[in-house]
């Protein structure tokens, strides 16, 4: 399959179980907003090494947020439940507690699996906080120096995807480059999905375990760094001189594919040689992503 | 046509208690299964429902009572589920001990309206008694939960010894609203009577109108409470209170009381611009 001349590759990306919270969090003004939601989001990009991935889902109206003000979307995912409730414990203890006008409500109100946040966090009240029962929902007030810190008592946990990837191979890094820009552009806000890394980028991309360390759970993915052409085994196309790759995390199968098929689609423009996938053949998750399948109805 | 509709078949000529018609599961209990249902008068004793209203209709989890129910006491008590919605004014005690659900009251209600409600919503289009939202007699603790929203004006001891819950008033409330209460919100979008939040250990009085807080409480600051936005938002966009813009953006002067009690309760009065 080639799409504008750039060769699809017959693979699938292969993706596993994690578990979500969705967090709404709103401030006073859109530079508040944005404040909390990078800070909280910091430092999320892989739970290998941060414990949880998270990112900015979208940015909300202030007609879609529960208090009026301006919010953001916030898509928070771990591998367990036992470890969703303390990371955002520790995020939004850290992260929006701290940051002034802001509150956090809860984004899957309809989960039947809940996870404390204010819950837990109310004790920073120091026996001064209250709560209320506001539409069924429990929400707690924090007094803080800057007045309160209204938080959702807990938050709804549903079972997510992580990992759904694709690899951009390009002729030179400035077109890697581009491609992946564009490709995060087109998936930039469509609903139930994030892209935990820098920018939705990844350049190091990995491969499970070392040939060095017993210790290492990752290691570079030298089958695609171009340096390693001459030393290791290659998966890159002779024309091929650097290699980018999206990693998008979804809320559910059909979010993941269809942000997949915007990005690739996006991904296909001069100096690509080639869209693949990463996965370990089956055995790391039950998710498989056949690029060829999601890129059914893009021109072949 | 869905739903069950209960017609007065003649005016009442004596207090009745209907306590009984809507207190068990009745969401999918046929016309005849209601009428069946038994109510109880002081000078008649039991009668049948079906004696005093024509049921008709087939079972959706709604139901519609018609007629001058001025003298009928305990309309809507003990609801755990569905939608009841009646036409026109009831007596005393109507949700009393509310649960679930969603009463919906045309007119006015007397006193003691919604006591002792743990859950649900009971809205009155017009006014209330005293003790609305209070504790049924003898008993410690008022309301524990659900919401309370009375169009018009409330009575005196509004919300009395509630736990938990809300109590929303569109106009005026008369002395003593929140007295004695361990927790839970009063709203007040008109005037508040004297002698409000007295003996109040955690619970808030929102004021949109005008209040005076007694000598036991304590001013602390003005502030723009984000969780008053939550709960007037909803009040205006659930429930048609008149809340402005200006109350949700506003900012409230913050008394802390009851220092006769733990001192952990508040009054916010909202301060115009």
């Amino acid at each position: 399959m080639k799409i504008r001349g750039v060769h699809i590759e017959d693979t699938f990306a292969e993706a596993f179980t994690m578990r979500s919270a969705r967090l709404v969090i709103t401030a006073r003004s859109a530079r508040w907003v944005r404040e909390a939601a990078l800070k909280l989001t910091g430092f999320a990009t892989s739970v290998i090494g941060c414990k949880c991935e998270a990112g900015i889902e979208r940015e909300l109206t202030e007609e879609e947020t529960p208090d009026g003000r301006p919010g953001v979307s916030i898509l928070l995912m771990v591998m367990s439940k036992d470890e969703l409730s303390k990371r955002l414990v520790e995020r939004v203890g850290q992260t929006i507690l701290t940051c002034p006008t802001t509150a956090c409500y809860d984004g899957l109100p309809d989960a039947p699996d809940r996870v404390k946040v204010g819950g837990n966090l109310r004790y920073f009240g120091d026996g001064f906080q209250s709560s209320k029962v506001i539409g069924g929902q429990r929400f707690w007030r924090i007094p803080v120096m800057e007045g309160e810190f209204v938080v959702a008592e807990t938050v709804g946990m549903v079972k997510c995807i992580g990992g759904g990837n694709f690899l951009i191979l390009a002729e030179d890094a400035d077109r890697a480059l581009a491609a992946a820009e564009a490709a995060v552009d087109a998936m930039h806000g469509m609903p139930g999905i994030i892209l935990p890394f820098p920018g939705g980028v990844v350049r190091s991309g990995s491969k499970v375990g070392s040939k060095t360390s017993k210790t290492m759970i990752a290691s570079t993915n030298d089958a695609y760094c171009p340096t390693l052409r001459a030393v290791t085994t290659t998966a890159l196309p002779d024309t091929v001189n650097s290699v980018l790759e999206i990693v998008v995390n979804g809320l559910d199968a059909a979010a993941v594919s269809a942000s997949m098929r915007a990005g690739i689609d996006a991904a296909c423009i001069p100096g690509v040689v080639s869209i693949t996938a990463g996965n370990y053949g089956g055995k790391l998750g039950p998710h498989h992503f056949k690029l060829r399948e999601i890129m059914g109805r893009a021109s072949a | 046509m869905s739903g069950l509709r209960l017609m007065l078949r003649s005016p009442l000529k004596e207090r009745l208690d209907l306590g009984a018609a809507f207190a068990t599961g009745w969401a999918a209990a046929t016309s005849a299964d209601i009428a069946r249902r038994e109510v109880w008068s002081a000078r008649s004793g039991t009668m049948l429902l079906g004696d005093l209203f024509s049921v008709e209709g087939t079972p959706d989890g709604t139901a519609l009572l018609a007629g001058d129910l001025m003298l009928a006491e305990r309309v809507g008590a003990g609801l755990a589920e569905g939608f009841v919605r009646v036409d026109g004014d009831v007596g005393d005690r109507a949700g009393a001990g509310l649960s679930g659900g969603r009463l919906e009251l045309g007119g006015n209600a007397g006193h003691s309206t919604g006591e002792g409600m743990s859950g649900g919503i009971l809205v009155v289009r017009g006014s209330t008694g005293n003790r609305a939202g209070s504790a049924a007699p003898g008993r410690k603790r008022g309301m524990a939960g659900g919401e309370l929203v009375i169009m018009g004006n409330s009575g005196d001891e509004t919300g009395a010894l509630m736990r938990r819950g809300l109590v929303a008033v569109g106009g005026t409330t008369g002395r003593c609203a929140l007295l004695s209460t361990i927790a839970g919100t009063v709203v007040a979008c008109g005037a508040t009577g004297p002698d409000a939040a007295l003996w109040n250990k955690r619970g808030s009085l929102v004021c949109l109108g005008t209040v005076e807080p007694s000598a036991t409480y304590r001013y602390a600051c003005v502030i723009q409470p984000v969780y008053l936005r939550l709960l007037l938002r909803r009040l205006r966009d659930v429930h048609g209170l008149p809340v402005m813009a200006a109350h949700i953006d506003g900012r409230f002067r913050r008394f802390s009381g009851d220092f006769s009690e733990t001192g952990k309760g508040e009054i916010l009065e909202w301060s115009p611009a």
